[in-house]
């Protein structure tokens, strides 16, 4: 059975809902002009790094992470995984706290913010009870319910778009690539690590086949390219520069006269937030399943509801928007872990593993 | 045993059950039934004509050459209370100890075949099931003659028989749904099985679910095609119904007879039960979450006119919505209970007179009249009457979650929903999966 | 397995009570409770600034209007004075129209329009417009003829209703694109009250920076719209010898730059329908005669927009190859007043009407 598809939904799926809000506005900050070659080298970064994750799992087939650090020694595996982990949780609380901040910032100004917080963290807990599987099928039916909509609105942000903004092409800080580190580029790996540690936790439950998804990635380009290009086009640098959520801004500007509803954001955003309570599902699963093993004593209701509680009471603690931010900075270590060391040990098991097999049938 | 002391003493608690003394084949006999479910003077005509061909050929009576009957020997209590209470009648005589049961002309008890009524079938064969288990079978049979149609049998229950019939095609069926099927079936043989709650009860479905695990229809058509699909068709002695297990999301939108259009048109008629169905859950709940939570998102004349037709409204969007969506629902509910003559009178009441009063009263805005009227007429798009009622229940989910968080609640509860589908599972097969006969997509 | 039953079974009460009351916790307005502001004015006297609002009031049979006005240091702080003397809640996410008065828009915008950015509830796509006199009468006028609910001035500027092409549009957003950027300005249209209809256009406010500097006619606004690239069909031409209509437009340019010398190569197709002729002229004559009259009207805008360093058509943008960043910020002191720009117009008379031309 090969649920492909699904997986690459799930994929398009996470990387969509963290593309449009905080990408654009770190790769803007990066950079004054050029801005394609941040987000190509990031994108190159997030292939290249999704192809040897997809290879070393390949290499042992239906095993997943887990099962592939603890082939290596249990100790090991806890010392690899622990940075992970944690990492995961982190995500977790930032993605809470500043999508639920995002949301009384841009349109639900009266509601009171741990209500968000509770209503992401609720549903995203019950939606990972429900298994891995479930959690799939629906990420299946989000997408073919959610995507027609978005892609029409993508197109609609077009709207206003003057493509003089486009040049000057390129510069010396361009291409030099000297922004690669500073604070913003390296904040703005955010949007792409998020969405693919997961393929390595579904297997053996969902079977996917590895080229098809790194097709599928090449999708994702499009999207990286339009969250950065669409509010320089329609305000320039200069302005784009002075939003916190330039794309968001630029959608805003759009004006249809033929629809019933006046602000088409709003939908926009929403389908997005969507995907994020989808991703945050995902995430959890995965966090309660490096749990799981490490601690067997838990029971997987118990422990998501206390996971939950946890990521709930340190969100509550974050007093304002700033220290969000200050908090994607500092997962910005962990972040770099994840995106370069898992896969590459992942790769190197996994070659290993296929070696030693060979050796000894 | 004393059987005739027996079925004396039986007659006493039992009026409707007679003992018939008459001579037959020299032998004076009692017969034993139950009066109302046996033809008496049809049967006894019958029964001279076999004592003749059995005394022609010089066999006796109260013996299995006789053909008359099947003789019993020593028979128990429980055994003949379950002959008689099958409908079948036992002869015994007086003198000897012998005893024999025979199928005799049973009363009619059934209607004919007719067409169905739940479901209506705009093209396409229109007769239906009805109680008879054996004449279900039967148009099941017809409409799909062939041999790999297989089935077995079981009767179910302690104090009441029930007969439960499953029904495959070989080959086509998913081996592992039929062996956890049946195993749950034999595994609990003496449960009742007074109603399908009880039926889901015993194979292992939860009481609390919305989508009920199995779909039920009326059309011996629709219950082949679910066969020819490798689906499981369970059909029960006196409901008039078929159940095809496992239930699938495209069950909701496809149906067999849309297969008699051509394909431009079966493709937009899904498309139609698609939107309906996402108009009567969303409607509602977009209502509340734009006239409380997001008014920013509706143009400013339908703002303004919204605004307008709701002035004297004393109470928030949600309350108005709930409570015309309670008179709705009694409207249903009403219209199931009264007689097919009274009927029209309840559309009148319910829709004209308590409709053009309600906001001539300023008690809800008119644009919810409209709005929910939408929302309702959307709701019978689908196919199937149970599963109009589950889209009944999501409709709530979302109003509520709208009310508190606006468009991002509305949002939300479909994730909620899409999610519920999502686990929703039969015998392993989920509820969104794409089915083809013999194999599954995930 | 009875007490998980039970447990199971109070939840459900439990959380719909919950939810209930959780509703009711922050406050949810409905829209009836709401006012909904169309048309926003802001006016300076002396050191204060003084807010108008035309809010349409609703019943179920009829709209009427209501002006609300009050003034204070800030704009906020009159929209919360307000706020607190309405009986429903001021809600600013429909606004439609942001008037200035004149002098606040020569005292310069970049403040307000940066708070009406940051702001929430004012959507960004908002009309700002100048009124040319004082704005009480403009409120009066409008208060007067409000059978549309207020929307007259929105559907003023509105493309699908009652738009015409020598008319600018210009949302806040991009006043406050043209405040930071290096090589666009905008120009504002200014209104004032009609004098049989609600509302006649005056040109255009041109805004340098924020502030405004100068002035542009309706005549000059067409151009101004042709070159933002919305469609000027419709447009009637009156000329000596005969009157055309614009039935289609495309306007083609290219940039060079040669030590430092700017030049704009600009060519405009046009397509016109002859609706109206004085005396006899052939075709060439009338193309001719569109030409001209094009040509002298743009040399004239530019001159004084040049004169003014206010960059309205955005030729800047047509530079951004041809200049590096540091560059390109003096390119409103230092190359666009030099700019040479060859205006060329070719009509394509597509048809003469119903009657022919000699």
């Amino acid at each position: 059975m090969d649920r492909s598809i699904q997986v690459i939904a799930m994929c398009l799926i996470t990387n969509l809902g963290l593309i449009f809000f905080l990408y654009p506005a770190d790769i803007i900050a990066s950079l004054s002009t050029g801005h394609w070659s941040a987000v190509l080298l990031g994108f190159v970064i997030h292939i290249g790094m999704v192809s040897v994750y997809i290879k070393g799992l390949s290499k042992c087939a239906p095993k997943n992470v887990i099962d592939l650090f603890q082939s290596a020694g249990n100790v090991f595996a806890f010392l690899m995984l622990l940075p992970l982990a944690v990492y995961f949780v982190m995500m977790l609380i930032i993605t809470v706290r500043a999508y639920a901040e995002i949301v009384t910032m841009v349109f639900l100004a009266q509601t009171p913010l741990w209500t968000i917080m509770l209503l992401f963290l609720a549903l995203s807990t019950l939606v990972s009870l429900w298994g891995i599987e479930s959690l799939f099928r629906t990420s299946m039916l989000i997408a073919l319910l959610f995507f027609p909509f978005l892609i029409i609105v993508v197109i609609l942000s077009f709207q206003n778009v003057d493509w003089h903004y486009m040049l000057p092409f390129v510069d010396r800080k361009t291409a030099t690539f000297s922004y690669v580190f500073h604070r913003p580029f390296l904040q703005s790996l955010f949007a792409f690590v998020g969405g693919f540690l997961f393929l390595g936790f579904i297997p053996p439950y969902v079977p996917y086949q590895s080229r098809k998804i790194i097709m599928a990635s090449l999708l994702l380009l499009p999207f990286f390219l339009i969250s950065v290009y669409v509010p320089l086009l329609t305000f320039g640098e200069n302005t784009a520069s002075k939003f916190p959520f330039p794309f968001i801004m630029a959608v805003d500007t759009v004006d249809i006269s033929w629809l019933m509803f006046d602000r088409i954001t709003i939908f926009f955003m929403i389908s997005l937030l969507c995907f994020v309570v989808l991703f945050l599902s995902l995430v959890m699963w995965m966090t309660l399943q490096l749990l799981k093993r490490s601690m067997h004593f838990f029971n997987a209701p118990i422990a998501s509801v206390l996971l939950a509680a946890t990521v709930f009471i340190v969100c509550l603690l974050v007093p304002s928007w700033s220290n969000v931010e200050q908090m994607i900075w500092w997962n910005t270590y962990l972040r770099l872990y994840a995106a370069f060391v898992i896969p590459l040990v992942t790769f190197a098991l996994g070659v290993s593993r296929r070696r030693k097999e060979v050796i000894r049938p | 045993m004393n059987l005739p002391e027996f079925l004396k003493s039986r007659q006493e608690v039992d009026s409707d059950l007679f003992l018939h003394p008459m001579i037959l084949a020299y032998q004076s006999v009692v017969l034993a039934g139950y009066r109302s479910l046996i033809d008496l003077p049809q049967t006894v005509t019958l029964l001279r004509q076999l004592t003749l061909n059995a005394d022609a050929a010089d066999k006796p009576l109260f013996d299995l050459k006789s053909g008359v009957g099947i003789p019993m020997n020593d028979p128990g209590e429980r055994e003949v209370l379950n002959a008689i209470a099958d409908g079948q009648m036992l002869i015994y005589s007086d003198i000897s100890d012998r005893c024999m049961r025979l199928v005799p002309v049973s009363r009619t008890l059934s209607r004919s075949i007719e067409s169905p009524t739940t479901e209506n079938v705009v093209r396409g064969a229109i007769s239906a099931f009805n109680e008879e288990l054996d004449t279900n079978i039967g148009l099941i049979k017809q409409s799909m003659p062939t041999e790999k149609l297989q089935m077995q049998s079981y009767a179910l229950g302690r104090d009441q028989r029930r007969r439960i019939v499953l029904l495959y095609v070989k080959g086509k069926i998913h081996e592992r749904l039929l062996q956890s099927i049946s195993q749950k079936i034999e595994s609990l043989p003496e449960k009742d099985i007074p109603d399908l709650q009880a039926l889901s009860d015993l194979l292992g479905f939860s009481k609390w679910t919305i989508i009920t695990r199995y779909n039920t229809t009326e059309i011996p058509q629709e219950a082949a095609s679910a066969l020819a699909a490798g689906k499981v068709v369970l059909l029960l002695d006196r409901f008039p119904f078929a159940l095809t297990l496992p239930i699938l999301l495209s069950d909701m939108f496809v149906s067999q007879s849309d297969r008699n259009v051509p394909a431009l048109l079966q493709l937009s008629l899904l498309v139609l039960r698609v939107l309906g169905v996402l108009l009567s859950i969303l409607l509602p709940g977009l209502y509340v979450a734009l006239v409380s939570v997001n008014p920013e998102v509706l143009r400013i004349e339908i703002a303004l006119s919204i605004a307008g037709s709701r002035v004297d409204v004393p109470y928030p969007a949600l309350v108005e919505t709930l409570l015309l969506l309670l008179v709705l629902e009694l409207t249903f509910e009403s219209a199931v209970r009264l007689p097919k003559t009274i009927g029209p009178t309840i559309t009148m009441v319910g829709g004209i007179i308590l409709g053009q009063a309600v906001v001539q009263a300023k008690l809800v805005s008119n644009v919810l009249i409209i709005i929910l009227a939408a929302s309702t007429i959307a709701n019978f798009a689908v196919i199937g009457v149970q599963n109009t009622m589950s889209i009944r229940i999501y409709k709530y989910l979302l109003l509520i979650l709208s009310s508190m968080f606006g468009l991002l609640g509305l949002f939300v509860g479909i994730v909620v929903i899409c999610a519920y589908l999502g686990h929703v599972n039969t015998f392993g097969i989920p509820y969104l999966s794409r089915w083809k006969a013999g194999r599954r997509y995930g | 397995m009875r007490k998980c039953r039970l447990l199971r079974m109070a939840l459900f009460p439990l959380m719909f009570a919950a939810t209930m009351a959780l509703s009711g916790c922050w406050d949810i307005k409905d829209i009836n409770h709401r006012s909904l502001p169309i048309v926003m004015g802001v006016k300076q006297t002396g050191q204060k600034y003084k807010v108008l609002l035309l809010i349409p009031e609703v019943s179920r049979s009829e709209m009427n209007i209501k002006i609300i006005s009050e003034s204070g240091i800030t704009i906020n702080a009159i929209l919360d004075e307000i706020n607190k003397s309405l009986e429903s809640k001021l809600d600013l996410l429909h606004l439609k129209v942001i008037i200035f008065e004149r002098p606040v828009a020569e005292m310069g915008l970049a403040q307000s329009i940066e708070s009406f950015m940051r702001s929430r509830d004012i959507p960004n796509k908002t009309f700002a417009a100048i009124s040319d006199g004082t704005l009480e009468p403009l409120f009066d006028k409008l208060g007067a003829s409000s059978q549309g609910g207020g929307t007259q001035l929105y559907n003023f500027f509105e493309k699908n209703a009652g738009w015409s092409p020598e008319v600018v549009q210009t949302r806040i957003w991009e006043v406050y694109r043209s405040i930071d950027s290096y090589t666009r300005d905008v120009a504002i249209p200014s209104i004032k009250p009609g004098r049989t209809t609600t509302i006649e256009s005056t040109g255009a406010a041109v805004i340098k920076n924020g502030r405004m500097v100068g002035s542009i006619d309706s005549e000059e606004s067409l151009l101004y719209n042709l070159f933002k690239g919305i469609g000027t069909q419709g447009k009637i031409e009156v000329m000596d010898r005969a009157t055309v209509k614009i039935v289609a437009d495309r306007l083609t340019l290219s940039s060079t730059l040669r030590e430092d010398q700017a030049t704009i190569n600009a060519q405009l197709n046009l397509k016109v329908t002859v609706l109206e002729t004085v005396g006899d002229p052939s075709n060439v004559e009338i193309k001719q005669e569109i030409d001209e009259q094009l040509s002298s009207r743009f040399d004239t805008m530019l001159r004084a927009a040049q004169a003014k360093e206010a960059d309205i058509l955005g030729m800047g943008q047509f530079f951004r190859n041809k200049l590096s960043r540091e560059e390109l910020q003096h390119w409103r002191s230092k190359y666009y007043p030099s700019m040479k720009i060859k205006f060329k117009v070719h009509v394509i008379i597509q048809d003469e009407g119903q009657l022919k031309i000699r």
